[in-house]
């Protein structure tokens, strides 16, 4: 942390509280007191926090920001270009893989030159997916020519928030401003922090909003932005674009002397440590230099003289401060917590050295090792070590290696996996009750299943064991649908709980083979499976059974992320099946809304006070979304109906096979965030269809059947009979909500009616 | 005059709560640190693990208190804490909750059992053991185990003011929850006043619970390349029982009609079956009983039964090891023994 305020001795002059809150808590106050006009985002562990903190701070009207949940990171980043192009103030707040989804807007954000904040908090990029901190999607931005601030401390995250807007904003640099503090270490860590009581000086301190710069907002000024570019034009834009941000360190430096001077922290361009007569040195971006401090005291009491050197800023790269603070340094040891594969060092190595080479004297040696990646956590022994080998580099005067890893482990061969059930396939999934014929005259399918009992025979796809809450719907949801398959299956589940819990390293809960992509490409994925299945098929390559059912599975969230790809594949009518197993938000990363989440539903990000009332629009009807790409069959089931399921299940196995594109939505209980008792999952979903708001149909070449109608067994019962199992719903039952009921009642009214019509009439 | 009653090297005294997603020790954490923090101006950090852990798993949080003029800059999990507060006593079997407990430190146990029990079972040789029925308390008063366990921490950390947190609760519920405010505040004193204290003398050189950081199962040499799992279906080796928050299914056999109805909704695959043969000799399948190492306790099951033949209960230590149906897996020769719980 910068130095606090008692020892600067410095009388701040504006007044500040004192707090207890995380890296995200001081994220989202700095952007409340801003009071951006425009938010985008979507949702991302561990980020996705501000966006929850400021829908909760805008009920108790704190700030008045504009929070737009996109569909995806790409989408977030599109709504932020455009409300900075129309002038306007803007935030944005990712992690790892959102990075990596808008990193091709982040170019054209710098390149266009239109400020704006984007709160990276960094976490690992990997093909295992890992959810917790590292620097790997940070290295990544390097590139993109926005500027990069770092915070160590929540305090910091507080302070680099405010002041990144104002360097952004400022007439000599006009770039979008990264703050990009340590995922879960610092973004959700409490600690002892101090705030400005007045969001009017922060306002202040930052200053009105520049108006004087191009933008789309007047008509008066008519404009053209973002037209394309020849070489010979492009050198000239990309000359101002470096010019600019390196002008920023030096607008960095004034805009944190004004901001010490206000709040009494300093933010140096490098934080240095015990520098002044260092021997020896760590350089560390983040919390990791944190910790190593204490090892600095340490050691300096045995008589070593060690320091700590850790960036506030990487973008511009301060390389002539690196020089003059690595004059005496005779051993340097760089910790990076991400490599880059292949350059015989991560970046900053790489940089740190680059800016040594242009000091003739310097006779530091440099060592760089890659450590603490995916969360794995940064003791102060490993800090202890990294010294011990800097030291021992000093003494023998030379590097004995110059880069390598830290804390990787070879492993016992005794321990090494090998599969621990005999491989079930096949037979093993076939009982030969399920009939599915087509008939000629209605071009349907006609199926006969056995009683359920008798489909216990039939091993479950998947094995116990999985972590996922008690009462959870997805497994009952998606074992029904399995029972109707006979064979096979290869399976790729989208990012999201079911595949979470299912498949977290080393354990599995797959019996036959299962594949993890990424929400926004599932299906794309699914497609090149099977199509070079079949093409391997085809040429004769492959000796195994083509009786191979290939089904992806998906939550709501891939299929608002994914919904692209999911469109796609279903016009390029692949053989597949998508499931998706719908629990109306965001749950795998704590209950944001989703497109699906019905209107006024209480999630994370739609809360319910007296300014915001739940979700403001209609749940979206993926079926129907999915039943205009005129794949052969589309469905919607739910365990509380198992029988309707399984046959739904047999057709689309058959469909999948013969035909082409399936997909199927199943409405599976979420107890955790509906609020609703474990125990009544199945009442919920009974519930849900009989009021109509889940209606169960199918869509068969074109034609839509309602497969069971609550009115016509007259068993229709009120909306209400449905949300009153629900925390999430149980405002929308209160009289100064009447309205907002209402609305939804209408609305599911309506396509209940939509429905029917479209099963009367055959040309619907 | 130092507010805290002992320091390690760094200067702090350390909590670490052990619980499972979904009893608030989360919470309960982050109130005992803003106690300490904002109530009496000591310097803090508090935090928990994380990831996307489901609720019933397993979850740790962690205090760190200091004087106000010591900074904070570790960042790492607590792993020799002062006190350790168990908000799950059926933890222990799948965790070593009291790892690193130094010699003269607290352990406070949500449990109705004896200190003898208690003590055997976490394997505590030394430091004080505070029993207290936080689930009791909490049924009883229709609140929630986080804050009867907060009123026992805050005797256990006795430079903390209780009124304070009176004060602090009474602001939390007031504003939502205003009928909820007298309950929580009995919830709290009762556990404040209702913890039990035995103390197990440490020797002068006693040293504190060992503590390891545990490796990997598998290393840069064993791995299969790409992260790829061959061991497919291995969670079953996971035991789950760990979840459950006091309750359970019981099956009766004599009142089954064998309808699927269990099986349909069950989350975690519990049920297990076997091919036999019914009254007309036909061959039929069958309900053989209830495999409770996957059993969460979410109790749908008891709704779906038509016949009573599944009823709910509150859990008693060794039912479920004592019923448990085993399921049969097409288990390989020779698979990895080391999988087991």
């Amino acid at each position: 942390m910068a130095m606090l305020e008692e020892k600067t001795g410095m009388a701040s002059k504006a007044e500040q509280e004192t707090a207890f809150a995380s890296g995200n808590e001081m994220a989202a106050l700095a952007a409340a007191q801003i009071n951006y006009h425009i938010m985008g985002y979507f949702p991302i562990t561990p980020s996705t926090e501000i966006a929850q903190l400021l829908d909760q701070m805008k009920l108790r009207g704190e700030h008045s920001i504009q929070l737009i949940p996109a569909d995806g990171e790409h989408g977030s980043a599109g709504i932020c270009y455009g409300a900075s192009i129309m002038g306007a103030r803007v935030l944005n707040a990712t992690s790892a893989n959102g990075l990596m989804y808008m990193l091709e807007q982040l170019p054209v954000q710098s390149g266009t030159r239109f400020p704006m904040v984007l709160n990276l908090v960094t976490r690992s990029i990997s093909g295992p997916l890992d959810i917790h901190g590292d620097h790997s999607d940070l290295y990544f931005a390097l590139n993109t020519g926005w500027v990069i601030l770092l915070a160590r401390t929540p305090q910091a995250v507080y302070d680099m928030n405010i002041m990144a807007l104002k360097i952004a904003e400022h007439a000599d640099v006009r770039l979008p401003v990264i703050v990009a503090y340590d995922g879960f270490f610092t973004s959700h860590q409490k600690r002892k922090v101090r705030h400005f009581k007045d969001r009017s000086v922060v306002q202040s301190f930052i200053g009105e909003r520049p108006t004087n710069f191009p933008n789309a907002a007047d008509p008066k000024k008519p404009i053209t932005i973002g037209a394309h570019m020849n070489g010979d034009d492009l050198i000239n834009n990309n000359y101002q674009q470096s010019e600019a941000l390196y002008r920023a360190q030096e607008v960095f430096k004034q805009v944190a002397r004004e901001y010490a001077a206000l709040s009494g922290r300093e933010y140096p361009v490098l934080d240095l440590y015990r520098m002044e007569d260092a021997e020896v040195a760590l350089f560390l971006l983040n919390s990791a230099a944190e910790t190593a401090k204490d090892v600095v005291d340490k050691l300096r009491a045995k008589g070593i003289k060690a320091g700590v050197i850790s960036p506030n800023m990487i973008r511009p790269f301060p390389a002539e401060e690196i020089r003059s603070a690595l004059k005496q340094v005779k051993a340097l040891l760089i910790g990076e917590r991400a490599d880059s594969y292949g350059a015989h060092g991560p970046n900053m190595t790489h940089e740190v050295k680059s800016a040594l080479q242009e000091d003739k004297e310097n006779k530091t040696i440099v060592l760089s090792r890659v450590f603490g990646v995916g969360g794995k956590d940064f003791y102060a022994e490993d800090a202890e070590a990294f010294f011990q080998m800097a030291i021992e580099a000093m003494e023998k005067g030379c590097a004995k290696k110059p880069f390598d890893y830290f804390g990787h482990v070879p492993g016992r061969p005794e321990k090494r996996q090998t599969p621990v059930m005999e491989p079930m396939h096949g037979d093993a999934f076939k009982t030969g009750l399920i009939q599915v014929t087509p008939d000629g005259k209605t071009k349907r399918l006609k199926v006969k299943i056995p009683p359920l009992r008798a489909l216990t025979a039939k091993p479950k796809r998947l094995a116990p064991g999985h972590g996922a809450c008690p009462g959870c719907g997805i497994f009952p949801g998606l074992e029904l649908f399995f029972k109707g398959i006979e064979g096979d299956i290869a399976v790729l589940f989208q990012t999201g709980c079911a595949y979470v819990v299912s498949a977290a390293y080393p354990y599995s809960s797959h019996k036959q083979t299962m594949v993890h992509n990424l929400f926004q490409n599932g299906a794309a994925t699914l497609s090149g499976m099977v199509e070079a299945f079949f093409e391997m098929k085809r040429r004769g390559e492959l000796h195994v059974s083509d009786d191979v059912t290939f089904v992806m599975v998906t939550g709501d969230g891939g299929m608002d992320i994914g919904m692209g790809s999911a469109i796609g594949t279903a016009l390029r009518n692949h053989k597949l099946i998508i499931i998706e197993y719908d629990n109306e938000g965001y749950m795998n990363t704590g209950s944001q809304m989703s497109y699906s989440t019905p209107m006024g539903h209480m999630t994370s990000t739609t809360g319910v006070g007296k300014t915001q009332r739940g979700k403001a629009f209609h749940h979206k009807d993926t079926p129907q979304i999915m039943a205009a790409t005129n794949i052969p069959y589309v469905f919607t089931g739910t365990e509380a109906f198992p029988q309707d399921l399984v046959k739904k299940a047999a057709k689309a196995q058959w469909y999948a096979r013969h035909e082409g594109t399936v997909y199927g939505k199943l409405l599976i209980t979420c107890p955790l965030n509906w609020k609703s008792e474990e125990r009544y999952g199945e009442q919920i979903l009974k519930a849900a269809v009989e009021s109509c708001f889940f209606p169960l149909y199918e869509v068969e070449r074109g034609k839509t059947t309602i497969t069971y109608d609550p009115e016509e067994k007259n068993r229709r019962i009120p909306l209400s009979e449905w949300l009153k199992y629900m925390g999430k719903t149980k405002h929308l039952l209160k009289e100064e909500n009447r309205d907002l009921l209402l609305e939804l009642e209408q609305e599911v009214e309506r396509r209940w009616r939509m429905l029917k019509a479209k099963h009367e009439h055959p040309y619907l | 005059m130092p507010i805290l009653p002992k320091t390690n090297d760094l200067g702090f005294f350390e909590i670490r709560l052990e619980s499972i997603g979904g009893l608030g020790a989360n919470l309960a954490g982050k109130m005992l640190a803003e106690a300490g923090v904002l109530g009496l101006g000591l310097n803090g950090s508090n935090f928990s693990t994380y990831g996307s852990e489901k609720k019933g798993t397993p979850v740790k949080s962690f205090i760190r208190f200091c004087e106000p003029d010591v900074e904070i800059r570790a960042h790492s999990p607590i792993e020799q804490p002062h006190v350790i507060g168990v908000f799950h006593e059926a933890l222990y079997k799948t965790v070593d909750v009291v790892s690193g407990l130094v010699p003269d430190g607290i352990v406070v146990v949500n449990s109705t059992r004896d200190f003898a029990d208690i003590r055997r079972d976490l394997r505590l040789k030394y430091g004080t053991l505070a029993v207290v029925d936080a689930l009791g308390i909490a049924v009883e008063e229709k609140t929630k185990v986080n804050t009867a366990m907060l009123g026992a921490l805050f005797r256990v950390c006795d430079f903390l003011d209780p009124e304070a947190m009176k004060e602090v609760i009474r602001k939390t519920f007031s504003k939502k929850y205003p009928h909820l405010v007298e309950s929580n505040i009995r919830t709290f004193e009762r556990g404040y006043r209702e913890v039990r204290f035995q103390t197990y003398v440490a020797p002068e050189d006693a040293r504190g619970k060992t503590f390891t950081r545990p490796e990997p199962l598998l290393g840069y040499e064993t791995q299969e390349i790409g992260g790829v799992i061959v061991a497919n279906g291995n969670s079953v080796f996971k035991n789950l029982s760990g979840s459950r928050q006091g309750f359970l299914p019981r099956w009766e056999a004599e009142k089954c009609i064998h309808c699927v109805a269990c099986d349909n909704v069950c989350p975690d695959f519990c049920f297990v079956w076997e091919e036999g043969v019914d009254k007309k000799g036909r061959k039929q399948m069958f309900l053989t009983g209830i495999d409770y190492q996957y059993c969460k306790g979410c109790l749908k099951c008891v709704e779906a039964c038509p016949t009573d033949a599944l009823i709910a209960e509150r859990e008693v230590l060794g039912f479920a090891e004592q019923n448990s149906v085993k399921h049969k897996f097409p288990f390989a020769a020779g698979g990895m023994n080391e999988w087991r719980c």
